[in-house]
């Protein structure tokens, strides 16, 4: 690796730190100047002003803004995000920390089987551009796209779940299975899990693979023009090896970035998803800590989504100044 | 023993607007270690041909008759996958643009090894042997293997192509403009590669060129391509020294020549035949000057003429004698003068503006452009007034890249490009000066410089008493009227959403031309003087609708249509067609003189600059190297690198060998501040204190100024001690 | 070259404007008709909102029912979960103690679902438009500002792309639908504070491209000033862009109003498909497999998204015609 990638990589870190840093004050004055009272489903109308004042204290609002400020980054920076109103007794951490592997879990899986066929798809309707099936298959696609996830997900849950009686309607597992889950590894291994996770995975995927099949195909219809392709047809390669290796290759850069800017989108975007299939994950946590206005829960929630988000694009820049030589560069020639 | 065998060949594209016969009944022989050159402009269907040969024609095209025989086989007749076979094993192609062909994200030794071990069915270790061998064939460093192509110049892209090409030792060799687009001294060297590797594995060759002088140079016998056709067929030498087609004739009229300059360059007028609809007769005929009535109805085939030669003309019989009325500049203008007569033979003088067009009229084809140029040579230009229109004193153009906060978020060091530095000169009124140099010397910066699209960062440029520096709203929009800029590119000088109207008219507005009446005889009056006529057809036309020569002229009509003092062009030719350079060239010339222009031409061809201009000069990262009139930087040049890229043109001669090229490769980095003379690195005349003293500028009594150690106080410097090519 | 010359030639049409009257609105307006006359899809598209533009606007007229007051029978009860008439089991209405003219039936707390489809269409429209109005103007001013000007305005306007890019969308409009009063304003107010920065990036890198092209430089000598080039040069060849990136913003702001109204962050005094669908899905209609209540929400905001794609792919084959299905 040479000191040009090194110190592409080392500033746009610097740059990442700094969005999140933004994002987090804009956070904290969302939630400090907002119109009501953050305390207001806390507070009793039976409360007086010293339970009132220590409920503050309790919660450091009753400090100046500009020290509320600090305590808040400092907090941050050791990954405090202090105690929830709704759970009793239970910090904010604790809450995302258990919500945090579902919410991977679906996400990764059906990222990954969106981005297998829409890799796939996308080169074939390319390679069979202008004709019906290509017709047909973006158009499907399309709709795909077009329709609202958790509409997709009511359907299917009513056909799947209600009608033909196959599959589970939400959750991870019903309550008497979890409670024998001791470990990550107990959940991971037990197939009441994945059977749960069927459906919301198939009802993303089938939101998700439209993204990566149209950029495949048009990026594979962009490389397919480029010289380089040309030349390898001259050169006498197969026309395998010319899709597949030369256009397709190179056409796929893109959609790697798209992929990995899609695990961090794809974690704050669940939320519609989590709530069809009640998935206790970190989108149904955010819903239901604003419906319960629970506001340090809800801060903390978009905190953690946000800094996923943020990393996310921070790894997408890496792999594609990694995977594509000219950006290491081309980001030093860029500048003028 | 012939190798490639070509009958009768027709190859058909269609498009929304009919069918385009691009090919057209050509035949063709190749035999083992011909160098053949195929000429053509573009649109005459060369590189159809060859993807023709190949069978990689795009989905709208077809064969639509003949035979294609390679060494005995048919390969219209083969199937795909033997055809597949074939390719680069036995015909090898160098694409058009072949910078771009290599892939961009693998290294450039892993493409070539792939290639050798898909195709040619090398064991891994052996790949990488050959790999490291054809490098060295074609003058690369094997250490470029691990290379990316981004990490590579533009003509070592091009010798790794050769080299990919090479790889399986192809029996036929097919090369689409190989040095196009390529800097002079980098195009001689490729040229030189082409010739030794034809020499030493008796290469046979089919070159597919706009450019007759590399044709000249690498080639031993010559096809010339016009509108689908073959026109002419010969061996290199008699072609070039007699000429058998009038097309050929007039290409040959039409290139610029630094061993042999013409006072007047001759322009082909008009442009090829629609090949959707083609004429029944000669396809040449609307454009020949010996046009004869029969040339309208009969189709001319291509003919022995006797020396092995053959041509498709009518008149080709007395090719002799009019070989020798074709060196009368005068008789490639009776066009425009027959034309003119014409009109006047119906009673009628000639109308310089007919009455404005009605809408039906509109629709009509646009006329062929009428040039009339007397083109004096630049000694008779009108009076030059002794005061300096413009002058340069020490004016320098940096750029910072990286740094500021951006940068240092990206990480990047700042640097500072040294574009122009430290360059003197003045102009006067009516006076033309050639900026040369090859790419990245600073010309194209200078250009921005005088036109005040850029600002100088030290220096003063002074246009007729005011400094560009320091002036206020009033005077900069004063200055916009007088100063013009034409560009490279006609066919992204104009904005495409605008009819031309509009793209001339702006000027005027944005000048306070309030009357639309005015405006428009005003522009009407302007395309009349750039040879657009009738003017009337024009303006409601849209720039995909004119061909490059006519935008062309369109992109000069908007910069006099304000009647300017003064005009810088940027390479106005180099992106046309050679036949109608020098139409453009003596438009301009022409009209620099009526209206009294001073013009600067900027050019990486000397032999334009030498046509055009009065005053050379010769640019090398950001410097004047050398100045003076144009005939004493041509025919007598100080400066070493002067003498190194007058040395790399090549001329369209074959009997004329190029003087030897005694310079090193790669320009350095223009990050780099120079304690001596730039140009130490690559000298090869260097001596010591090049490099640590800054080279004086002598002048001589022609006001020929060198910027060198040769002839100054340090010319008995010891000799650096340096290896050259 | 030949390809080149061949692609001229095939674009060469008819002169369509007369060249006095070759002003930018004209040329965009020429833009936009060629959008809709080259691309039968996009045709439909603008078809579709039409239609739906029409049913919103005459929604009082053609609704049978009020789409919130549930429909009561002859006892005064509640007429909860009338199946639509062309399923009921005839006779059961009578039964009951009403007329069964219920093209979707009702609700769980009888209101008319079909009343509630048509002026569902309202909600989508207004985010719709208003949303990617603002989508795409902000983001062509960014983008327009950044690219043109460069320097420091560049600096700070893509710094701030960078954040809004940081900030997760949907968990960004639940947190601002909390804290004000719910409205369908909100989703468009967060969208024009969060989306612009796709169409801004895309605007500007477009700028930079053409502010560089030599008609742009010839401009600038002719003696143009910054205004005249951003607004006669740049403007013109960038607006389609806008076109496209707002089609599509309308296509997003109707899936996320929909999503924010299933999460139950609308405001229930307004109707629309979200809210249906939030509605069906709390009062168990999954478990009765209502289709006839889930299904036609779903497949309005299905073809209004469609519709938008549709329109946004029209501008794409026009303005990037390499992606043209050949």
């Amino acid at each position: 690796m040479n000191r040009g990638v090194v110190y592409y990589i080392l500033g746009r870190f610097l740059q990442s730190v700094m969005v999140l840093w933004i994002i987090v004050t804009l956070l904290f004055l969302l939630f400090r100047l907002a119109p009501s009272n953050p305390l207001a489903s806390y507070i009793d109308i039976n409360f007086t002003k010293q339970q009132e004042a220590a409920l503050l204290a309790r919660f450091g609002l009753d400090k100046p803004l500009g020290e509320q400020y600090l305590i808040y980054l400092l907090n941050l920076l050791k990954l405090d995000l202090g105690e929830t109103f709704s759970y009793s007794g239970k910090s904010v951490m604790d809450i995302l920390r258990a919500d945090l592997p579902n919410t991977i879990y679906l996400t990764l899986s059906s990222l990954l089987l969106a981005y297998a066929v829409g890799v796939l798809g996308g080169i074939a309707m390319a390679a069979l551009r202008g004709s019906a099936i290509e017709r047909i298959g973006t158009t499907f696609t399309l709709m795909t796209r077009a329709a609202p996830q958790f509409w997709v997900g009511m359907l299917l849950l009513t056909f799947f779940a209600f009608q033909l009686k196959l599959l589970p309607s939400s959750g991870i597992a019903p309550a008497v299975v979890r409670y024998r889950w001791e470990t990550e590894w107990d959940k991971l291994l037990s197939p009441v899990f994945w059977r749960h996770m069927i459906l919301p995975t198939f009802t993303l995927a089938l939101y998700l693979h439209g993204l990566p099949l149209l950029l495949m195909r048009s990026n594979m219809l962009e490389v397919l023009d480029q010289d380089y392709v040309t030349m390898s047809r001259l050169a006498g390669y197969s026309e395998w090896r010319v899709m597949i290796q030369t256009a397709a290759r190179n056409a796929m850069l893109p959609v790697l970035t798209a992929l990995t800017l899609g695990i961090g989108y794809s974690i704050g975007g669940n939320v519609v998803i989590e709530h069809v299939f009640s998935w206790p994950g970190l989108g149904r946590t955010l819903v239901r800590a604003v419906q319960q206005a629970d506001y340090p829960l809800a801060q903390g929630a978009f905190f953690f989504i946000a800094l996923i988000i943020v990393f996310m694009n921070f790894i997408a820049d890496i792999l594609y100044s990694l995977l594509d030589p000219r950006v290491g560069a081309s980001a030093q020639a860029q500048v003028s | 023993m012939t190798i490639l065998s070509i009958r009768d060949l027709s190859v058909n594209y269609a498009t929304q607007d009919g069918t385009v016969q691009a090919v057209d009944g050509v035949s063709l022989d190749l035999e083992e270690g011909q160098r053949l050159g195929l000429i053509g402009e573009s649109g005459c269907g060369k590189t159809t041909l060859l993807k023709a040969i190949v069978q990689v024609l795009p989905r709208n095209g077809r064969i639509a008759g003949g035979k294609i025989l390679f060494k005995g086989m048919d390969l219209l007749q083969l199937p795909a996958a033997e055809m597949r076979q074939l390719r680069w094993r036995e015909i090898a192609t160098i694409p058009q643009a072949s910078m771009d062909s290599l892939n961009p994200v693998q290294r450039v030794g892993s493409q070539l090894t792939k290639l050798l071990r898909v195709r040619g069915g090398y064991s891994k270790k052996a790949a990488l042997k050959r790999a490291a061998d054809l490098f060295d064939l074609v003058g690369l460093d094997t250490e470029r293997l691990t290379h990316y192509p981004h990490e590579f110049s533009g003509g070592m892209k091009q010798r790794a192509v050769i080299a990919m090409a090479l790889a399986l030792e192809p029996s036929l060799l097919i090369a689409d403009e190989p040095v196009t687009a390529l800097d002079v001294i980098v195009q001689h060297q490729i040229l030189e590669v082409l010739r030794e590797l034809e020499q030493e594995l008796n290469l046979t060759v089919m070159l597919i060129t706009h450019d007759i002088s590399v044709v000249a140079q690498v080639c031993d016998s010559v096809s010339v391509m016009y509108a689908g056709r073959i026109v002419e067929q010969a061996a290199a030498e008699p072609f070039f020294s007699s000429p058998a087609h009038p097309y050929s004739l007039g290409l040959q009229q039409a290139f610029p020549n630094l061993a042999r300059p013409r006072d007047v360059l001759v322009s082909i007028e008009g442009y090829p035949p629609d090949l959707r609809e083609p004429p029944s007769g000669c396809r040449f005929a609307e454009r020949c000057p010996f046009v004869q009535e029969a040339c309208h109805d009969i189709d001319p085939k291509l003919e022995a003429i006797g020396d092995g030669r053959a041509a498709a003309c009518l008149r080709s019989n007395e090719m002799d004698v009019l070989r020798v009325q074709s060196e009368d500049p005068s008789l490639w203008q009776r066009v425009e003068v027959a034309q003119g007569l014409s009109l006047a033979e119906d009673g009628q003088p000639p109308p310089k503006s007919p009455p404005i067009a009605m809408k039906g009229d509109l629709d009509a084809p646009l006329p062929a452009t009428i040039s009339a140029e007397t083109p004096p040579s630049p000694s008779q230009w009108g009076e030059v007034d002794d005061a300096p229109l413009l002058e340069l004193q020490n004016v320098s153009k940096r750029f910072k890249i990286g740094g500021g906060l951006a940068g240092l978020l990206r990480g990047d060091k700042e640097q500072t490009v040294y574009a122009v530095n430290n360059i003197s000169f003045s102009l006067k009124r009516g006076e033309s000066l050639g900026l040369a140099g090859e790419s990245g010397c600073g010309k194209s910066t200078t250009g921005k410089l005088l036109v005040k699209l850029i600002d100088a960062s030290d220096g003063e440029i002074i246009f007729d008493g005011a400094d560009l520096a320091g002036m206020d709203d009033d005077s900069l929009l004063t200055f916009r009227s007088r100063v013009q800029l034409m560009f490279q590119n006609p066919f992204e000088a104009l904005n495409p959403r605008f009819t031309l109207y509009r793209s001339l008219t702006e000027p005027l507005i944005i000048h306070g031309w309030k009357d639309e009446n005015k405006r428009l005889d005003r522009v009407i009056e302007t395309l009349d003087r750039v040879n657009l006529r009738p003017a009337e057809v024009f303006l409601d036309k849209y720039p995909h609708q004119l061909s490059g020569g006519q935008l062309q002229r369109v992109v000069l009509a908007r910069a006099l249509v304000l009647h300017p003092d003064f005009l810088v062009a940027d390479e106005p030719v180099s992106m046309l067609d050679v036949s109608v350079r020098a139409g453009i060239l003596n438009t301009t010339r022409r009209l620099a003189r009526e209206l009294g222009l001073a013009t600067v031409y900027i050019s990486h061809d000397l032999s334009l600059l030498q046509y055009t201009c009065d005053r050379i000069a010769i640019m090398y990262l950001g410097e004047i190297v050398e100045i003076g009139p144009s005939d004493q930087v041509i025919n007598n040049p100080q400066h070493p690198y002067t003498k190194a890229l007058i040395a790399a043109v090549p001329v369209p001669d074959p009997t004329i060998e190029n003087p030897p090229l005694r310079i090193q490769e790669g320009i350095p980095r223009p990050t780099e501040q120079f304690i001596g003379c730039p140009f130490a690195q690559r000298c090869p005349d260097a001596m010591e204190a090049c490099l640590t003293v800054r080279p004086p500028q002598i002048t001589d009594e022609n006001e020929h100024t060198a910027q060198c150690h040769l002839y100054g106080e340090h010319r008995d410097s010891p000799k650096l001690e340096r290896q050259l090519p | 070259m030949q390809q080149d010359a061949m692609a001229r030639e095939g674009q060469s049409g008819k002169p369509t404007a007369r060249f006095r009257q070759g002003s930018a609105i004209r040329q965009l307006w020429e833009t936009n008709l060629e959008v809709f006359q080259r691309d039968k899809m996009a045709l439909f598209g603008l078809l579709i909102f039409a239609v739906f533009a029409l049913v919103a606007i005459l929604a009082p007229q053609i609704a049978p029912n009020d789409p919130l007051n549930p429909l009561k029978n002859n006892n005064g009860d509640w007429i909860k979960d009338a199946m639509p008439y062309w399923l009921a089991e005839p006779g059961e209405d009578e039964a009951e103690g009403y007329t069964n003219t219920f093209l979707l039936g009702t609700t769980n707390i009888g209101r008319d679902i079909y009343s509630q489809l048509i002026h569902g269409s309202r909600s989508a429209l207004l985010v719709g438009f208003s949303a990617a109005a603002a989508v795409a103007v902000i983001g062509t001013v960014i983008g327009l500002l950044a690219g043109y000007y460069g320097g420091w305005v560049d600096t700070i306007l893509m710094r701030a792309a960078d954040v809004a890019f940081g900030i997760p969308f949907i968990p960004f409009i639940i947190v601002i639908s909390a804290f004000f009063d719910p409205s369908i304003w909100n989703v468009v107010i967060a969208m024009a504070l969060l989306l612009w920065r796709d169409t801004g990036r895309v605007i500007r890198s477009q700028v930079l491209v053409i502010k560089e092209q030599a008609f742009v430089s010839a401009a600038r000598v002719s003696g143009a000033s910054d205004l005249r080039i951003i607004f006669v040069y740049i403007a013109p060849s960038i607006l389609p862009l806008s076109f496209l990136y707002g089609s599509f913003a309308i296509a997003w702001a109707i899936l996320t109003e929909a999503s924010v109204s299933f999460l139950g962050f609308s405001d229930p005094e307004t109707i629309s498909w979200g809210y249906m669908l939030q509605d069906a899905f709390n009062s168990l209609a999954l478990s009765r497999e209502a289709f006839y209540w889930i299904v036609p929400p779903g497949l309005c905001i299905m073809l209004t998204v469609m519709a938008g794609f549709f329109i946004g792919r029209g501008y794409e084959e026009v303005l990037f015609p390499r992606l043209r299905r050949m």
